[in-house]
């Protein structure tokens, strides 16, 4: 018979989700639209609560983010470190893919009866901004930003203070003075509507970025045709690079006039600094990350260094 | 079975519990869980060994919804705006507002009416509930009007209508709960009802000083008050417009960044208020009851709110509002004409319902459909329908439904507000209070009909916030 | 503003079990309340913090979303007691004697059905933020600072418990009075007209005011 899915993700069709909209293509293309799947923005489930919905079985895939929950996903939490210095998309999926395979992952998120399919790669997230720009490292004191997991972590150490709402109350949050500034990819600064307002953006700060997997309840994986599961699992490469060239092509085409035409001031800062920060964040941050997750039982120092090595470094 | 004929099946059945005495909250919860009980269990071809699995996704499902949707910093709005209107009446701020209003305005024709309406409008910006502020204007209010010779039921028609403005002027938890349910800004939606509100009381003003002078009987002039007695009378009503300075410089700044989220002013202003009440004797009995009342309230809202998004949760499910709205953008009639069928049906609609059920058993469906023919969430103003921008149409069709739910508060046989008015007065049945409000239906009705025509009056300010 | 339907009390078992429970419902509802004056107080600290010190209170989302279950869910039993939570009753109200008990049993009886649900429902979704072996207990925790959910979510569970208590406690009354066909049945809010409750309500709002 036929087999339709619900897949929940959030806010509105963007860069984000391409990879999502084109499996689903892909999918109903290779079983002859007897396997389909029928992609919600936020009818099915809050994106805090997408976990438990895969858990409960409300829905067959979803979308979320590692940072917005680190206790309910802490093995994928690595992958927010700050300057891990991930510089392509391409990079970013390889390591994601890496950390996905390790078997503490996959126990980890099995807790949820949940499988992790692929990831959503973002370039460095960077910082744009309301009133008087972060001219230097030292301007950060005190500056309230909207930024999760680690990139939280690294800017709450030169005196930020993260104040996080999630993606869709990021806007509001700017416009009524909860935050002054947003650490985003730029897809979503432009699709959650910050770029209307921001006046600066921290050019080469790239702190880091976060890892958002799609994942699918085990138990409709397992339920599938073998015909079905192959054409799910066939077309997740496809979809990546579908993915990969849309964010590059597409979106970051879109980025750079965009900044232009709204007269939006870059702020560069000096290397010397930003070595000093990177040097200050990037290893104590880390450290304290493999302490807590040791605690709490995983293999903890594996992952850091899995991510490590298959960067190369 | 098409899930939308299930969305459809148990819309009706919520319909039949609402009308049986059913608790709107609970009736609305029921249905959803019912809804994805069903769905689920459609899912499987209603297997009867799946029935179980059905019951137990669905029961999880429901009871994320409650913890999941009430934690939010944006709904805190409510309980905060709550506590501040009674903060203000145990402060005692309300009679020294409807003082200085009556010396400095008393000597036009209806000039003790049109204080009334002044002195809500300035008690309604601190104040987000429209039945308390008529209740309390109908006990300080109506016995000056009467003992200066106003007509009694004219008297009592200005306080029912008056008392509307509460949930139109900012603060008003009205409008936060509709800017949940649709996810717009809502320190943009509060700064739009602003001047539909002052615009609101400005047309009741015309309407009484009309009636005054054409009936000289109804509203006679009162006059006789020194400079001294009106500048007297600043200084006590001083700190509400204290409090409303601040919530307005908190949602909107027009001298630059707002100094913080509107949570934050209604805060700010609640500890001012506080601190007042406190000052004129108010101790831990009175701030007791006053903590009571507002869990009491509070709670009421936000088990509508959680109990209805059981239900929106499963017209999620059920693809219910995107059904509607493709059937509304299918219609071969003009957008405008199709708005004011919705506006007209919330009229009806209103005569029965309350306010907030109203809004949040209707918005899931018909909202998205509005919105779909407007031209979509992020049409611009140039390609749309009404001629403004998806947001832009989100604020103003939020301002039209709230002023429809007013409007629904003093309209027969159900307004609430004539009969807390009929309630305080003994000597008024309910029937004079709504005879007395009858010139004010009009005025509204003649708001709403600009409203519609200018939506500018809506916009202006909302767009200045960029 | 006060909200409160008249509800009879006398000597039997049931009344006595209706106050008890009240006591424990009027706790909870200050519990609500003085949750309302805490987020009222954290708000002024914040914004001071922001803009007097320049430095921001951390994790105040954070501890607003930890709050709003306190305030917006643990007296949802209180108000049932008071019959505050709002219905349509133009057609209950016609209704006399032995009619209106058995429709207000049959409403109640549903209302029941569902919150037992609504428990278990609420009661998973505790638990799968809770986990006896790590550390705090937490499976799932706030964005910023990391606090842990599950005390946030327990309220849920725990407040639906009381009114389920509750409502039993409203089927015993109103079952008492289709048996005794009373008109004036001890734990249970009254219907009045409109007029009635707008009069109280105004009372209660004005009385202070004269003071
Ligand atoms: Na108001
Ligand atoms: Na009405």
């Amino acid at each position: 018979g036929a087999t339709e899915w619900n897949v929940s993700v959030w806010g509105k069709r963007r860069a984000f989700t391409e990879h999502i909209e084109k499996l689903a293509e892909l999918v109903s293309e290779k079983t002859g639209g007897s396997f389909t799947m029928n992609i919600s923005y936020g009818g099915l489930s809050k994106n805090t609560e997408n976990l438990d919905g895969i858990s409960i079985g409300a829905f067959e895939m979803a979308q979320f983010c590692a940072g917005y929950h680190a206790d309910k996903n802490p093995s994928i939490t690595v992958l927010e470190l700050p300057f891990l210095g991930v510089s392509t998309l391409e990079e970013e999926w390889k390591v994601s893919q890496a950390v996905y395979e390790h078997p503490a992952t996959a126990a980890d998120l099995a807790r949820w009866n949940a499988t992790l399919l692929m990831p959503s790669p973002l370039p460095q997230y960077n910082i744009a901004g309301v009133g008087e720009p972060p001219r230097t490292l030292k301007d950060f004191d005190g500056l309230t930003v909207r930024a999760t997991g680690g990139i939280g972590e690294a800017l709450s150490l030169i005196g930020a203070v993260p104040t996080s709402v999630t993606s869709e109350e990021a806007r509001q949050a700017l416009d009524s003075g909860i935050v002054k500034s947003i650490a985003f990819a730029p897809h979503a600064h432009m699709s959650f509507g910050v770029m209307e307002v921001a006046k600066w953006w921290s050019d080469n700060l790239n702190p880091g970025t976060v890892n958002c997997p799609v994942v699918v309840n085990t138990d409709a994986l397992n339920a599938l045709s073998d015909a079905e599961r192959d054409a799910l699992l066939g077309s997740v490469d496809e979809a990546m690079e579908y993915y990969i060239d849309f964010y590059e092509n597409q979106t970051m085409k879109k980025w750079w006039p965009l900044l232009e035409e709204k007269g939006v001031e870059r702020i560069s800062y000096n290397e010397e600094r930003l070595a000093e920060f990177r040097e200050k964040a990037a290893g104590p941050v880390a450290a304290k990350w493999i302490e807590d997750n040791t605690a709490r039982g995983l293999p903890a120092q594996e992952l850091y260094d899995l991510v490590i090595s298959t960067l190369g470094r | 079975m098409e899930t939308i004929d299930i969305g459809i099946i148990v819309s009706l059945g919520l319909l039949v519990m609402v009308v049986l005495g059913m608790r709107v909250a609970f009736a609305a919860a029921m249905a959803g869980l019912v809804g994805l009980i069903w769905i689920f269990w459609a899912k499987k071809g209603y297997d009867p060994a799946q029935f179980g699995w059905a019951l137990t996704v669905a029961t999880k499902t429901a009871g994320q919804v409650p913890h999941s949707k009430v934690a939010s910093q944006a709904l805190s709005l409510i309980p905060t705006f709550i506590l501040i209107g009674y903060l203000a009446y145990y402060a005692g701020l309300t009679k020294a507002l409807f003082e200085a209003a009556k010396r400095w305005i008393a000597w036009v024709p209806g000039g003790l009416a049109v204080a009334t309406v002044f002195a809500t409008a300035g008690f309604a910006a601190v104040s987000g509930a429209s039945v308390a502020t008529s209740a309390v204007f109908a006990r300080i209010a109506i016995p000056e009007m009467v003992e200066n010779g106003y007509n009694k039921k004219f008297a009592a028609g200005v306080v029912a209508a008056a008392g509307t403005l509460a949930s139109l002027i900012p603060p008003s938890a009205i409008l936060v709960i509709y800017a949940i349910i649709v996810e717009q800004d809502v320190g943009k939606l509060l700064l739009a009802g602003f001047i539909p509100g002052a615009f609101s009381a400005l047309v009741y003003t015309l309407i009484i000083v009309g009636i005054a002078m054409i009936w000289k009987r109804v509203g006679p002039p009162i006059g006789g008050f020194t400079w001294k007695e009106r500048f007297v009378s600043l200084p006590p009503a001083l700190p509400i417009v204290a409090v409303v300075v601040i919530i307005i410089f908190f949602v909107y700044n027009p001298f630059g960044d707002a100094w913080g989220t509107p949570t934050e002013g209604g805060a700010i202003g609640a500890f001012i208020v506080f601190l007042m009440a406190v000052y004129r004797g108010m101790r831990w009995v009175e701030l007791k009851s006053a903590l009571l009342e507002t869990a009491k309230l509070t709670v009421m809202i936000f088990t509508i709110i959680w109990g209805v998004l059981i239900y929106v949760r499963f017209l999620g499910f059920a693809d219910l509002p995107g059904a509607f709205a493709d059937w509304i953008t299918s219609l071969h009639m003009s957008p405008m004409l199709i708005l004011i069928c919705i506006l007209l049906a919330y009229a009806v609609l209103g005569m029965f319902m309350d306010a907030i059920g109203m809004l949040l058993l209707t918005l899931p469906v018909v909202y998205p459909a509005v919105m779909a023919l407007n031209g979509g969430e992020t049409v611009s103003a140039a390609d749309s329908a009404f001629g403004m921008s998806g947001t832009m149409c989100a604020i103003w069709f939020g301002i039209l439904v709230v002023k429809m739910a007013e409007f629904c508060l003093i309209t027969p046989p159900i307004g609430l507000n004539c009969f807390v008015v009929a309630g305080v007065r003994p000597d008024l049945s309910v029937q004079d209070v709504f005879r007395g409000v009858a010139p004010f239906f009009v005025a509204d009705a003649v708001t709403i009909a600009l409203l519609v025509a200018f939506p500018g009056i809506v916009l202006w300010l909302p767009s200045l916030a960029g | 503003m006060a909200i409160k339907a008249s509800v009879l009390a006398d000597d039997s078992l049931l009344s006595r079990l209706d106050r008890g429970l009240y006591r424990l419902e009027t706790m909870f509802g200050l519990v609500s309340g003085l949750s309302v004056f805490a987020l009222m107080i954290l708000a002024v600290y914040s914004v001071g913090g922001r803009n007097i010190l320049n430095s921001p209170v951390r994790g105040y989302v954070d501890w607003i979303e930890i709050t709003m279950p306190l305030i917006a869910i643990m007296a949802v039993s209180y108000a049932q007691r008071d019959g505050v939570h709002i219905r349509m009753d133009i057609l209950v109200s016609r209704l006399r004697g032995r009619w209106l008990w058995i429709a207000e049993f049959v409403t109640t009886l549903l209302v029941l059905l569902l919150v037992l649900l609504l428990i278990w429902g609420s009661w998973a979704h505790f638990q799968r933020s809770f986990d006896f072996a790590a550390p705090l207990w937490s499976r799932d925790s706030t964005i910023d600072i990391k606090l842990p959910i599950w005390p946030a979510k327990l309220v849920v569970p725990l407040a639906f418990s009381v009114l389920a208590l509750r409502l039993v406690l409203q089927l015993w009354a109103y079952g008492r009075a289709i048996l005794l066909g009373t008109d004036n049945p001890v734990a249970v809010p009254l219907i009045e007209d409109a007029a009635t409750i707008a009069a109280r309500e105004a009372e209660a709002v004005t009385g202070r005011e004269d003071t």
